[in-house]
């Protein structure tokens, strides 16, 4: 991959109504940097370092992205090579293939997984959603797994995962009745089932990873 | 080295209060039970107004000996409140509910000018900022009960068995009016009578019944620690439950606890001078308790001392220097004349410890 | 596997933190006070989730609530659940957006669960906790909404039956009898629960001591256990529970708050 564009901007981090903005921008500040908070796509286009957070609906999600026109930005963001992108929880999610979730809804594809529930009924001694910290091992513990132990411990919180696909991109797994994708990587586009903002030194750290990606 | 009075340490550190926590775990309370049951007995044969005379105030442990003597025994109790100096609200508030919750009470409010002088005299000579009341709670008492015909009065729990003091009344329920004198009155009831130069006749309510009237009116006093593991936090439970006992908003002076000793301006000065006298206030005692019931390890104890024990009740200063008639440097005197100067040091006005609890 | 979870609440009322004893409160300090006596930056490295409730009866706002949100999450990477009030989707929306990873809905679910479904719309059912006070009195159980004012008319068992079907991620069972009272967690509740209940269940309501959480942690109905009791884990109470949860063999993630403080402003101009 060639030199990217380095952004003149900073940190950005997408506002579509659907995510724990205060939190992520809470983490971001804590390690030093004043994100820039917004719905605007063309804030995007001077971003740097751009964070996609989420809840809740996938279907609902891209639909309010495209409303605001922040897809597209993300898109043009990504393809000019202006920077580095980061999809928090639901926002993995949408940068994946697609979810049935609500009716067959397409995601980025950045990766090639489809978004499902699952493959096991939730018991009492497997409750879903799946809540609480787990260990997440990665396939390499470059790029933004950088000086993360294996079996570091983030916090989960979500019903839907990844669905198993071949792939060679640097990943990250957990286990919770099946193994499934906990964080993935591509060098450019990155995104964690887990919520960094809320896994203490460890979620930091890759915070820190992700900030310092030039 | 202790610095609280009579206290005593077995070999391996544990102090009597501990100790008779630990004991009263493995005691057999079915037997005292029957003693309480020949007690009353013995009483309600001879009584024919009330079964026995509580004495309360609103708060949460004679609230609980109350209730409980009148509904697991079925007894008829006579409550009986001495009315303290400068009552709180919710105090007031407080033994206005429990009546309503179904007692017949009796209020006596000794001569509030004599109570003054004696309270006066009782903090200057003793460091005892209440003392006429803490006598008139015990001798008042006592006349009240021979007046009102009633042989048998049940106090709340015994200090001195419950929280470290002498362990004379553990396996004794009944005491007499020299106990009284000399262990809750601290043997100084004659020198503070003397020393407030009152007339005789206005001293009913704060001096003892004669000898030869005790034995006539065949008055046993007891204390209800004795017959049921005392447990303060159960009565609170109770209390609020059933007698409508309410809490104050934010904790009290020197504690983390908002659900006793309610009734009085006066108490948050005594713990305070305590405090001075012996290194430890009312959060070590509030803590004490706790960690007896099991609701906190010591370390956690430990914490709260230090963030809560000694508060200089300041929001009462005013309160204090009117109420004695006293000037700020005067009541500082008291204080200086009562505070272990191995303990504390004065910085910046104000008393302060040497020592760190851990 | 997923690790179980040590969980502190705050209980926030018109400005100040308060303790709690069966639902009747104490204040005990504000902000400030928090700060001070539970040196928040370094307590949050020693529990899993935090949750803050507003207990404020009657009011008229939300936002210093918000305010005191906004501020708890600058130095608290766990995720927060915030709760108390929340009557609209609106109410859900602004917490979720100032620092709540969670919101804890309860009168809710008992007056109008229409609402709770429409929140779980718009963020996911796994931003829902579901509280649940419940209160044993005169032999009978029963379920009590509005910070334990109102008694729900339904038996309990049947409550519980009818909630289960609210879109929702998680459980949250507190004890009005034991609440404050430092006499430890009450399990019989977890009987109460439907068979085969297939969420996630946090105990809460008794806590005094770190020896509450051992045994009751390894319960397997039990997904987290959490305490409110603001005097008891004051200055290093909660680091106390943890190490004896660790020292017993139970897994719980570690983390050093010395990292996290070590971690501040170290990232590098963009």
């Amino acid at each position: 991959m060639g030199q990217l564009h380095r952004g003149t901007r900073g940190c950005v981090i997408v506002d579509y109504g659907m995510g724990n903005l205060w939190s992520v921008a809470s983490a971001i500040r804590y390690l030093g940097h004043t994100p820039q908070i917004s719905n605007k796509p063309q804030d995007l286009q001077t971003a740097s370092h751009v964070i996609l957070p989420g809840v809740g609906s996938f279907r609902l999600a891209i639909e309010s992205l495209n409303e605001r026109g922040l897809a597209d930005g993300i898109r043009d963001f990504v393809d000019k090579g202006n920077g580095f992108l980061l999809g928090i929880c639901l926002g993995l999610q949408l940068l994946a293939a697609a979810s049935p979730e609500d009716g067959q809804t397409a995601g980025f594809g950045y990766f090639p997984h489809a978004v499902e529930r699952f493959s096991f009924p939730p018991t009492s001694d497997l409750p879903i959603p799946h809540v609480g910290y787990n260990s997440v091992s990665f396939s390499h513990q470059t790029g933004i797994f950088s000086d993360l132990q294996q079996g570091s411990y983030f916090y989960f919180v979500h019903s839907y995962r990844l669905a198993p696909a071949l792939t060679n991109l640097n990943t990250g797994l957990t286990h919770y009745g099946e193994t499934f994708v906990a964080a993935i990587d591509n060098g450019q586009v990155a995104g964690t089932q887990f919520h960094p903002e809320k896994s203490q030194t460890n979620g930091l750290r890759l915070l820190k990873n992700f900030l310092h990606r030039r | 080295m202790s610095t609280r009075p009579r206290i005593r340490f077995d070999s391996d550190g544990r102090c009597n209060a501990c100790v008779w926590s630990e004991r009263k775990k493995e005691l057999d309370w079915s037997t005292r039970e029957r003693e309480l049951e020949i007690l009353i007995a013995r009483h309600r044969s001879r009584n024919t107004s009330f079964d026995c005379l509580v004495p309360v105030s609103g708060g949460k442990d004679g609230s609980y000996v109350a209730h409980t003597l009148k509904t697991r025994y079925g007894l008829r109790p006579l409550t009986l409140t001495i009315k303290p100096a400068l009552s709180l609200e919710l105090g007031n508030t407080n033994l206005e509910r429990f009546i309503e919750s179904g007692f017949d009470h009796v209020q006596v409010s000794p001569n509030p000018g004599v109570m003054r002088k004696l309270n006066r005299h009782g903090f200057t000579e003793m460091g005892f900022p209440y003392y006429g009341w803490l006598c008139a709670i015990q001798s008042g008492v006592v006349r009240m009960a021979i007046q009102l015909g009633v042989s048998l009065v049940f106090y709340g729990e015994e200090g001195e068995t419950e929280y470290g003091g002498t362990s004379r009344l553990e396996d004794n329920p009944i005491f007499d009016t020299q106990y009284m004198k000399q262990i809750y009155l601290e043997g100084g009831l004659e020198r503070v009578l003397a020393s407030a130069q009152l007339p005789e006749r206005c001293t009913y309510f704060f001096s003892f019944p004669s000898d030869e009237q005790l034995r006539e009116s065949q008055l046993e006093l007891t204390h209800w620690s004795y017959f049921e593991n005392w447990d303060p936090y159960r009565n609170y439970l109770v209390a609020k439950e059933f007698c409508g006992l309410e809490e104050s908003p934010s904790g009290n002076s020197g504690t983390f606890t908002n659900f006793a000793q309610n009734d009085q301006a006066l108490y948050a000065l005594h713990t305070y001078i305590m405090y001075l006298k012996f290194g430890f206030g009312r959060a070590t005692q509030d803590a004490g308790i706790e960690i007896r019931r099991g609701a906190m390890t010591r370390d956690q104890g430990v914490n709260l001392v230090r963030l809560y024990d000694g508060q200089f009740p300041e929001e009462n200063l005013d309160t204090y220097l009117n109420y004695y008639e006293m000037s700020q440097s005067d009541f500082d005197a008291v204080l200086d004349r009562w505070v272990n100067r191995e303990l504390f040091e004065k910085r910046d006005g104000r008393w302060q410890p040497r020592f760190v609890v851990s | 596997m997923v690790k179980k979870r040590l969980i502190f609440t705050l209980l926030y009322n018109n400005g100040e933190f308060m303790l709690s004893r069966n639902f009747r409160l104490q204040r005990v300090g504000n902000l400030e006070w928090l700060k001070r006596n539970y040196d928040f930056s370094r307590t949050a490295a020693q529990i899993d989730e935090l949750v803050v409730l507003n207990v404020e009866r009657n009011r008229f706002s939300n936002d210093d609530f918000i305010s005191h949100l906004q501020k708890l999450c600058d130095f608290c990477f766990v995720p927060i659940t915030a709760g108390g009030g929340i009557r609209r989707l609106e109410d859900a929306s602004a917490l979720l957006s100032n620092g709540a990873d969670k919101v804890l809905v309860n009168t809710m679910a008992a007056d109008c669960s229409h609402k709770v479904i429409e929140i779980a719309k718009r963020y996911g059912q796994q931003c829902i906790v579901l509280g649940v006070d419940i209160r044993k009195s005169n032999g009978s159980t029963r379920a009590l909404v509005d910070c334990g004012s109102k008694l729900v008319a339904l038996e309990i068992s049947d409550y519980l039956t009818r909630l289960r079907e609210l879109p929702v991620g998680e459980w949250m069972i507190t004890s009005i009898n034991r609440d404050g009272t430092g006499q430890g967690f009450d399990s019989e509740l977890l009987e109460l629960l439907p068979p085969n209940f297939e969420r996630p269940v946090i105990l809460a309501g008794g806590a005094g001591k770190p020896e509450h959480f051992l045994d009751l942690l390894r319960n397997p109905k039990v997904s987290g256990l959490a305490t409110a009791h603001l005097h008891n884990f004051v200055g290093d109470g909660l680091k106390q529970v943890r190490d004896l949860l660790l020292r017993d063999g139970q897994e719980l993630p570690i983390w050093d708050a010395n990292e996290i403080a070590a971690l501040k402003s170290s990232v590098d101009e963009i």
